[in-house]
């Protein structure tokens, strides 16, 4: 009974695991004007401020942003330049990466 | 009226008067001064600066002064707009006067709370690029008279610098130019602040222009991410006070101006800067029997919210 158990427990936890790796999906944002580290944290903020997003990456070099959002989010590039304007940067580029986790 | 020593003390507390309320609060930028870079919408910036000024050059040997004022200035910012940020400043000082007066040696002094500033900076001017942002920021403020100005000693009212308030409503205005990129970062600053008379002095008006450079020396080389930066900063601040007036009369012992060099260092990360610099009077061009600048430390603090 309890190998049934711990196989049930298991069989869940890899599905929710696997159930979020296909939901995520992942933006490339190119944000013009980031310079300085202390600047960085004000993108990070408005961003995740957003509902459904749930990581964003800084890549102060380059000026790229991943923006990685759950299933379902409503995240366009306006959603996107409005965060990186309030954050006090210009939005210059949007980019829709390949969904993650896609079974590979 | 007060004394040639008294009247020429008060540009030492304009200079440093201007240099508080002008500090910025944010970002990799000067130590001394503002910058135009962006507070973001309904963020909130901290800044504590601690200053330590030093004036014992006393032309006058007979009175031979040792003034000391030091204390730590608490700044916050908040981003109304992506273009509009307010930002508070305010001193808590600790004065101390040393000089010979009926042939003692005597000590006046005073700490506490100083006056409150406010200052609007609205971004005019923003052209963006990767790795690199210019912008062109002018304000304008308010400093509110909210410091004890009336403070007495077993000698009488203490002197006007010695006050940790001017008891007046001043005003401030100028503009700040920004040119950051991912390697080195250029301000500079004009500002000017008109004094209010309160208690029968007007000190002098004060004009600034400064100007900053920040130069990346760590890491060398860019990693991915967001590292943390460790930039070399040199700045240089003219200051030029006008002559103050004591019951309506101009006081030749005041006002001048002065240019200091300011070396420093700031480590800057994500969340928090580190800073520390020293301003260096390198021409003192002052009226009368004017106090003389030694040196002004500041180092402190900046926190994003």
């Amino acid at each position: 009974m309890t190998a049934i158990w711990r196989s049930t427990v298991l069989a869940l936890v890899l599905a929710l695991g696997s159930a979020s790796a296909f939901a995520a999906q992942a933006y490339k944002l190119r944000v013009d004007g980031l310079a300085c580290p202390f600047c960085a944290y004000g993108v990070e903020k408005q961003l995740k401020a957003v509902k459904g997003v749930e990581k964003v990456d800084v890549d102060i070099k380059t000026g790229n942003v991943i923006v990685t959002v759950a299933e379902g989010t409503a995240f366009d590039e306006a959603t996107a330049k409005k965060a990186v304007t309030d954050a006090g940067f210009t939005l210059r580029g949007f980019e829709k990466l390949p969904a993650q986790g896609s079974g590979k | 009226m007060t004394t040639p020593h008294g009247a020429t003390r008060i540009k030492l507390a304009s200079i440093i008067g201007l240099l508080l309320a002008a500090a910025g609060p944010a970002w990799g930028a000067p130590i001394t001064f503002n910058t135009a870079l962006p507070v973001q919408e309904d963020g909130w910036v901290l800044r504590e600066q601690f200053v330590l000024s030093r004036n014992a050059d006393d032309p006058d040997p007979a009175a031979n002064r040792n003034m000391r004022a030091s204390g730590v200035v608490s700044i916050l910012g908040y981003g109304v707009t992506r273009d509009f940020a307010l930002f508070g400043v305010l001193p808590y000082l600790d004065k101390r006067l040393d000089v010979n007066a009926a042939g003692q040696r005597v000590t006046r002094r005073d700490d506490g709370f100083g006056d409150l500033t406010l200052i609007g900076r609205y971004t005019a001017y923003t052209r963006d690029a990767p790795g690199r942002t210019f912008r062109i920021a002018p304000f304008l403020g308010v400093k509110a008279p909210t410091g004890r100005d009336d403070a007495r000693d077993g000698l009488g009212r203490l002197p006007p610098t010695v006050q940790l308030g001017t008891g007046s409503w001043d005003f401030l205005g100028g503009a700040v130019v920004t040119h950051q990129t991912l390697d080195w970062q250029v301000d500079a600053q004009l500002a000017y602040r008109a004094n209010r008379e309160a208690n029968g002095v007007r000190f002098g008006d004060v004009g600034g222009l400064d100007a900053s450079l920040q130069y990346r020396l760590w890491p060398q080389e860019l990693g991915s991410g967001v590292p943390a930066f460790l930039y070399g900063v040199l700045e240089a601040n003219l200051v030029h006070a006008g002559k103050n007036r004591i019951s309506g009369a101009r006081d030749p012992n005041s006002g001048g101006t002065t240019l200091f060099l300011s070396p420093g260092l700031q480590y800057v990360t994500k969340k928090w800067i580190v800073e520390a610099g020293v301003q260096v009077p390198v021409v003192q061009d002052l009226n009368g029997t004017a106090l003389k600048n030694d040196y002004i430390v500041n180092a402190g603090l900046r926190i994003n919210i």
